[in-house]
């Protein structure tokens, strides 16, 4: 839309609204919407009521037209008002928004306030060209701004109005530094923004993804509901077809070879279901996914029924992670994902990764490239890194498995139960195998900018933050690390907290030294 | 009442533009093994044992007093869980007051011109360094007992989020309201 310098001024001219707006009509499907949504989920707290009052509704089945009609007629009037009782402003450099029915609110945001400029199209939205923009601000959740239904352009241009905004403010606060010469070209070069798609996934990508990433959730929280009749259904299914579970699962009489194959016919199609259903998520949440970089901007549009635009600039990021679950490592897939502020620690997960921007089973040298490019000069995958402490293991395995193991051996043999115990002995080993995984995998590392953290059982996974990001500095010590000259270090980032624990103290010392000498003394902001 | 030292509070690297980091009392080298570090008011420990012990011994004149009245008589069962009750809470309150003499003893801050640090644990030591820098916004806290005693507790919120809130309770309330105005004062705070 902006082109050239001209209609930049005009839309300006434009937004500089004093009067309240109300949003199109269409906003009254969006509310719909997601009061059905909300119903949906909370069907829990209905369905005793519905239940207890079902046999009355079977004795007065004429009792349903008018219920039915009044339910509609509110959801109706309600739907109505809150569209009516929404509207927004816009002036020089805030956003206003008024809305809510019975408990009104309101909302004035400073353009520079804004961390993160969302836009989010669901599908009844798409025929008419509308999109819901979401402002994120630094504090609270609650803060949270939407404005429900906006012509995608002009959605677009508040955008480009917002993040353009930022600028005017980082090169009006740092005037004296050198650094204003290249915000007047990002200025200039806001007018003519040449995005750059950095990444794409096609469909195989995204079903890798679903395979080894468990996708799942997207629809156990949409299916909740309908668990009690799902089940029923399997069953029934299952009977049809001349199988009677019922009967599978009294295992009392039947020789062992007969309940382990059993055993694994049933986690073998239940395994099975449960991955295409986490394909199906991964490609609900993921399609056509690109990642793209305009400026300082990295931008993540996906979805296939909702479609999400996630926009981040470099400086709100706080960390990259780069993950590999045992799959992934198999596999050689990486999931990339780039953390901001962690401020959404309430919401449910599906919304949390529909905010975030992750890049979904990427190749190595992809990943590396996009690492490469947010983060230059790091050396995460370059770097040695340093393993923590063999007490780590004498801690778990010498002093909490494998005393635990002993005693519960030692009651299950003078109990005579040795079939419990061939069952546990496996538990033992396993989560000792974890443990030495645990140990084996964990290391840090830091240079001049960077501190890396690596982690993971059987799969691996490298964090990587500029050290200066760090918020707090937790420096841990207990009797028995102190006796071993060993220490924890915790590193308080926005985006969550990061652990380092049994480090020689000296080296754990210098690194909270260094990490707030680095903070300290750059001054640099964090976001 | 004012045993404990109160803090020298001056933004010294106001005009400098070179980085110091030194402690706010005396010189060391900016490391956080070598600093100063000051105990919390000894008014604090005191109010705090003895509320600790008072309310202890209030719940347990309660209980007592439900034990031995007349005017409800109480089922035999729920006297003897009363009487267990009693047994417990004299003990967990003991121990929690020998603990408190112990723990309070271990708590220390220190105030840097870049960063305030607290440190507390008797088993678990744990050393939090808070650069001034990254702090967002500051509380003082009071409540009843502090109000009356003239104590604050000073709490730090940084992006970190809630969890990771850096908090001094215990303090005089001059040493807080001062170590707050130093914050507030502080140079990178306002250019954040």
């Amino acid at each position: 839309m902006t082109t050239a310098e001209q209609p930049e001024i005009q839309v300006y001219d434009e937004k500089t609204l004093p009067d309240w707006q109300r949003i199109s009509p269409i906003a009254i499907v969006y509310f719909i919407a997601s009061f059905i949504k909300g119903l949906l989920s909370n069907i829990v707290v209905f369905l005793p009521a519905l239940y207890f009052s079902s046999d009355f509704i079977m004795e007065n089945p004429t009792i349903w037209f008018p219920v039915i009609i009044a339910l509609i007629s509110i959801l109706m009037i309600g739907t109505f008002l809150s569209f009516y009782f929404f509207q927004y402003r816009l002036n020089d450099d805030h956003i206003e928004i008024r809305s809510g029915v019975i408990s009104k609110k309101h909302i004035n945001l400073p353009f520079a306030r804004i961390q993160n400029v969302k836009l989010e199209q669901p599908i009844y939205y798409r025929w008419f060209n509308y999109t819901c923009l979401q402002l994120d601000t630094a504090g609270s959740a609650k803060q949270e701004a939407k404005i429900v239904a906006l012509k995608t352009d002009f959605a677009e241009q508040l955008k480009a109005e917002i993040l353009a905004q930022h600028l005017e403010q980082v090169s009006s606060s740092a005037k004296q530094s050198d650094c204003d010469e290249t915000v007047d070209q990002l200025l200039n070069n806001q007018s003519r923004p040449a995005e750059e798609i950095i990444n794409t996934r096609s469909i195989p990508d995204l079903i890798i993804h679903g395979l080894t990433n468990n996708r799942i959730w997207i629809f156990l929280g949409g299916l909740a509901p309908f668990f009690d009749d799902f089940s029923n259904y399997i069953v029934a299914f299952f009977q049809n077809i001349g199988i009677d579970i019922q009967q599978l699962l009294t295992i009392a009489d039947m020789p062992v070879w007969q309940i382990t194959l059993y055993a694994l016919t049933l986690t073998f199609i239940f395994l099975s279901i449960i991955s295409l259903f986490s394909i199906a998520g991964s490609i609900f949440t993921f399609y056509q996914y690109t990642l793209s970089k305009l400026e300082d901007r990295y931008i993540r549009r996906s979805g296939l029924l909702t479609k999400h635009e996630v926009t981040m600039r470099l400086s709100r990021l706080q960390m990259v992670i780069r993950q590999q679950d045992w799959l992934d490592v198999l596999l050689k897939r990486i999931n990339l994902k780039f953390e901001q502020i962690n401020v959404s620690v309430n919401q449910n997960q599906m919304n949390a990764q529909n905010d975030k921007i992750i890049v979904p089973s990427i190749k190595p040298n992809e990943c590396e490239k996009l690492i490469d490019d947010v983060y230059p000069e790091n050396q995460m995958m370059t770097i040695t890194y340093q393993r923590i402490s063999k007490r780590f293991l004498l801690k778990n395995l010498g002093f909490i498995l494998t005393p635990l193991f002993s005693v519960l051996a030692l009651l299950f043999i003078i109990s005579n139960q040795l079939i419990i115990l061939t069952a546990v002995l496996p538990a033992y080993l396993l989560l000792s195998l974890l443990i030495f995984m645990r140990w084996y995998r964990w290391g840090y590392a830091s240079d001049k900018n960077y501190t890396y953290i690596r982690k993971g059982f059987f799969g691996v996974d490298y964090f990587c933050f500029p050290t200066y990001k760090t918020q707090q500095v937790q420096y841990k010590q207990s009797w028995f690390l102190k006796r071993h000259q060993l220490c924890s270090i915790n590193f308080i980032l926005a985006a969550g907290m990061q652990s380092v624990p049994y480090i020689n103290e000296k080296i754990g010392e210098s690194l909270a030294n260094d990490t707030l000498l680095k903070v300290e003394s750059t001054k640099k902001s964090w976001m | 009442m004012t045993i404990q030292g109160t803090v020298e509070l001056e933004n010294t690297s106001q005009e400098s533009s070179e980085f110091s980091n030194k402690p706010l009392i005396d010189e060391a080298s900016p490391s956080l093994q070598h600093l100063i570090y000051q105990p919390l008011a000894p008014i604090y420990l005191k109010v705090r044992r003895r509320f600790t012990l008072f309310s202890t011994a209030a719940i347990l004149l309660v209980m007592f007093i439900c034990q031995k009245q007349h005017f409800f008589p109480l089922p035999p069962q729920i006297l003897n869980i009363i009487s267990y009750l009693i047994l417990a809470i004299g003990l967990i309150g003991t121990i929690r007051y020998l603990y408190i003499i112990i723990a309070d003893k271990k708590k220390f801050f220190a105030l840097r011109e870049q960063d305030i640090t607290y440190r507390s644990g008797v088993v678990f030591q744990k050393t939090v360094t808070q650069p001034i820098l990254r702090i967002q916004h500051v509380e003082l806290k009071r409540g009843p007992l502090e109000r009356k005693f003239g104590l604050a507790c000073l709490q730090l919120f940084s992006a970190g989020g809630a969890a990771h809130t850096f908090e001094v309770s215990g303090l005089l309330l001059e040493n807080a309201e001062s170590m707050r105005q130093f914050i507030l004062d502080h140079k990178t705070i306002s250019s954040n």
